[in-house]
């Protein structure tokens, strides 16, 4: 035999947005030196290796300080932004694509990029959890692949989303989740998701799922509209509605800082993604969280997390 | 300027005043009919471009349509006898009678799906009922047997002159009266079907065979009296092994407390001690002996290793006689292929059966068989003739040609199920070996040489193979795929010296990876056997083809089943 250990069981790659996983804060680590680690999603998914894809929309070489390669990038698909890296751990094909991949997002070109990868996630002195994934095995897709992808990542995560709302009726014990239908393979991780996340709002998930089927479909132009009609950009518009408008959205964004800061202040996405689900346009959105933040309502005590000036 | 992407352009100029706005519009149709990037997700990557330089903001645009909303209207009926055969969105009030869940394969995928009787006029009591059975797609998980439901938006089937209902995803159920059969819970009586190898449990049972048996003390200090039998419920039958006298006769029903499942090989059993109670119990709805003995035919999906009782209608395909010593006299086995419509495996008999060569194939059923398994693989042991009855014709399709038959296998089955032959299965490509491709294997022993070593028969020159070494995977279970010569071949389209020039041309680095881009993500379907242990399950296929999906397609059936406007 090659090696006295055991080879664990492999572990299969769930299809999954981006908005899903980085919403994630809960990771699950086994005690054994060999246990799989989890990053456990608000829906419940059990993540130790993922199926992604979307737009490269960055790629770049950071230098470590013990003199280690490290590239780290970002892929965007409708719903958010995955955030992964190869180092030198990485196999050989997979950093000879690397490289290849660093030279067209220099030049400019659109790569549409599948990859397998395994979660990872980090926690701060201060307590935030960031995910992020490795890459084990990639490939550039066209469109048509894409598309493909988009449509098996909606299906899994709307499987995902009737299992959360089933377990919400149910005694959130093993036997109470079996009893209401929740299958095997989702059950621990709904158990620990429901007890660390609370309450949540999986609206969200819907919208990203209509907009990721408006491409599968290839209705790009209903891709392309907002969730609620935007603000009307002429000039025309009257100055009392937009400025209630304006109030309403700083109210909302406000109200969703209070409310789900625990300590750290809540990050630019999560703020974001619950104004837009609150009937916002996104621009709008964005525009007066900065507003909020240089007129000193809100500071940033790292970058990309906003908290409420005391 | 495009006007369709005026806003996304005015954004862009505002950061890089300088950009040529007929390029910026180029770059957002490029973005949208190439790649399905919609504007408002390509402006970062085209503002980098045309800045010039990096910002990364963990910045994300989501949108979508808003939801239409408009509800669907049922049409409200009181009695079964109302409905027509292409009836849709249907409302009505019914008692569940019965509710059963069983694993099915649509389409490659293992769903759960419900069904059972219901009855209409619910709330009469001792009114004309009428009884439909119904299917449950959802299944969803409030319809319990002996409640009263409002079944709203399911639809009518009919089949051959019988009406049934179909409950669909969508549909909604309101539980109006809870139902009288309590919900299963731990030391209550447990389904046979999905009681666990090992530990304490209750079950309520009809008992199909009992027979008067002994066991040797190995020490040869006597024997002790046991009753062996069998019991069935409606969802399975398991065997049992009473420590203690037990008297009932074959029919009775009984509720057996506190009864120890042990698993011998792959199958378990069940047995009764002094801290055992059985009492004999009542239901007069309970399945009788006939009813449930149907049980006791195995297919040989079904087959464990181990498994003793076994009754099971299968066709020989391949039978013959072979030879060996043993204590110095020649001995005789037959042994030989068999199928059924869900797979194949081995058969072997140590008595002669009236079966020749030429009037192959021949169904026969067997009783009370035993099962072995060598790899992995199910092998019938027939210790005598009259075990064996031959038929006339199969209960199936006669025009079934099983030796060459595959029966398509989900791949949560596969991966924890018995190794099986003959099986074909569908999943996604994860993963793609980097030693997919040329291989040499041992001249002794097949085994794939590491540097020109085989780990059992030392350095040797090796026999050149060609074999594809993947993962595939569902999101709930992952097998090992490792294609042969032919089915890699097949599946690449490439003749052996076309895929050796490929390989030189590129390198083997650049050929995986140009394997990966052809497979990755993708669908694929192949079909051969599974040989199933600790570290999970392993396929090897000899076909393998990849499946082509339209995601345009897919994307609107999603929208259908899933009601996502």
């Amino acid at each position: 035999m090659q090696s006295g250990t055991t080879r664990a069981k492999r572990q299969p790659a769930w299809h999954m947005l981006a908005s899903e996983f980085s919403e994630a804060t809960l990771n699950e680590k086994g005690s054994g030196e060999y246990d799989p680690s989890f990053v456990i999603t608000k829906l419940g998914a059990k993540v130790n290796r993922v199926v992604v894809a979307g737009l490269l929309e960055r790629l770049e070489v950071r230098e470590t300080s013990n003199g280690s390669t490290l590239y780290q990038g970002q892929m965007r698909d409708p719903s958010g932004v995955h955030y992964f890296s190869v180092g030198d751990y990485a196999s050989e094909s997979m950093r000879e694509l690397t490289l290849s991949l660093v030279e067209k997002t220099e030049a400019g070109e659109p790569v549409l990029l599948l990859m397998v990868a395994k979660s990872r996630w980090y926690q701060t002195d201060e307590g935030a959890v960031y995910t992020s994934l490795r890459p084990e095995e990639a490939c550039e897709i066209d469109a048509q692949k894409y598309a493909l992808w988009l449509t098996r990542a909606c299906e899994d995560t709307l499987q995902r989303m009737k299992h959360f709302t089933d377990s919400l009726s149910a005694e959130p014990t093993r036997e109470g989740l079996v009893a209401a239908g929740v299958p095997e393979h989702m059950v621990d991780g709904l158990l620990v998701s429901r007890n660390h996340y609370g309450e949540i709002e999986i609206e969200n998930y819907t919208l990203n799922i209509m907009q990721a089927l408006d491409i599968a479909e290839g209705r790009m132009e209903a891709a392309s509209q907002p969730v609620v009609a935007p603000a009307p950009s002429s000039d025309e518009d009257s100055e009392g509605a937009e400025a209630g408008g304006e109030t309403e959205v700083k109210d909302t964004i406000l109200s969703i800082i209070e409310q789900l800061d625990q300590g750290d202040g809540v990050d630019f996405e999560t703020v974001l993604t619950n104004t837009v689900a609150r009937g916002f346009d996104r621009s709008l959105a964005e525009e007066k969280l900065d507003e909020l933040s240089n007129e000193g309502t809100l500071h940033e005590p790292r970058f990309g997390w906003f908290r409420i000036v005391a | 300027m495009s006007e369709k992407y005026e806003t996304h352009i005015k954004s862009i100029l505002a950061e890089c005043p300088d950009a040529d706005p007929e390029a910026v519009s180029a770059a957002f149709a490029k973005y949208e009919s190439e790649f399905f990037i919609p504007p408002q997700d390509a402006m970062r990557s085209i503002l980098r471009r045309f800045k010039g330089e990096t910002t990364p903001s963990p910045s994300a645009g989501s949108s979508g349509n808003s939801p239409s909303s408009a509800p669907k209207t049922t049409r409200k009926v009181s009695r079964l006898s109302e409905l027509k055969g292409d009836d849709r969105e249907i409302e009505i009030e019914v008692e569940i009678i019965s509710h059963n869940i069983r694993d099915q394969t649509i389409r490659g995928e293992q769903k759960q799906i419900a069904f059972g009787l219901l009855e209409d006029n619910p709330w009469e009591e001792n009114g004309e009922k009428n009884r439909w059975e119904f299917k449950d797609w959802g299944p969803n998980s409030n319809i319990t047997p002996g409640s009263v439901v409002r079944i709203e938006g399911a639809s009518v089937n009919e089949y051959q002159g019988k009406m049934s209902l179909n409950i669909n995803q969508s549909t909604r159920i309101a539980v109006i009266r809870e139902g009288t059969r309590p919900v299963v819970a731990p030391g209550e009586p447990q389904d046979i079907s999905s009681l666990p190898s090992d530990g304490y449990v209750c079950i309520v049972g009809r008992i199909l065979a009992t027979r008067p048996d002994q066991i040797h003390r190995k020490d040869g200090s006597g024997s002790i009296d046991i009753i062996r039998g069998r019991l069935a419920d409606e969802t399975g039958t398991i065997g049992f092994l009473s420590w203690e006298p037990l008297s009932h006769e074959v029919g009775t029903l009984l509720k057996i407390e506190g009864a120890q499942v042990r698993t011998f090989r792959d199958t378990p059993e069940l047995n009764f001690g002094r801290t055992t109670k059985v009492e004999v119990y009542h239901d007069k709805n309970f399945a009788d002996v006939d009813a449930l003995s149907e049980q006791t035919v195995l297919t040989l999906s079904e087959l464990r290793d181990g498994a003793r009782d076994v009754d099971a209608v299968v066709q020989i395909t391949e039978w013959a006689k072979r030879s060996f010593m043993r204590d110095g006299e020649e001995r005789f086995l037959w042994s030989g292929q068999i199928a059924d419509p869900t797979g194949r495996c081995r058969m072997s008999a140590w008595n002669e059966l009236p079966i020749t060569e030429e009037q192959l194939p021949v169904t026969v059923r067997l009783k009370g068989v035993r099962v072995r398994a060598w790899q992995g693989i199910p092998d019938i042991t027939i210790d005598n003739s009259d075990q064996v009855e031959i038929l006339d014709a199969p209960p199936w399709d006669s025009e079934l040609d099983l030796k060459n038959h595959t029966v398509e296998v989900a791949l949560d089955e596969l991966s924890t199920g018995a190794s099986r032959v003959g099986i074909s299965t569908s999943a996604i490509v994860v993963s793609v070996r980097e030693d997919s491709g040329f291989i040499q294997r041992c001249t002794e022993c097949r085994r794939v040489l590491r540097e020109g070593v085989c780990a059992d028969h030392g350095p040797n020159d090796g026999n050149s193979d060609i074999r594809l070494r993947l993962a595939i995977d569902n999101g709930r279970s992952s097998v090992s795929l490792l294609t042969n010569k032919e089915a890699t071949l097949s599946l690449l389209g490439m003749s052996e010296s076309e895929l050796q020039d490929a390989i030189n041309d590129t390198g083997q680095v650049a050929f995986v990876q140009s394997l990966r881009g052809k497979m990755l993500g993708r669908k694929i379907n192949a079909s051969g056997r599974t040989i199933v242990d600790e570290q999970g399950a392993m396929l090897l296929a000899d076909g393998a083809s990849m499946i082509e999906e339209d995601a345009g397609l897919r994307a609107t059936e999603i929208r259908a089943q899933w009601r996502v406007a």
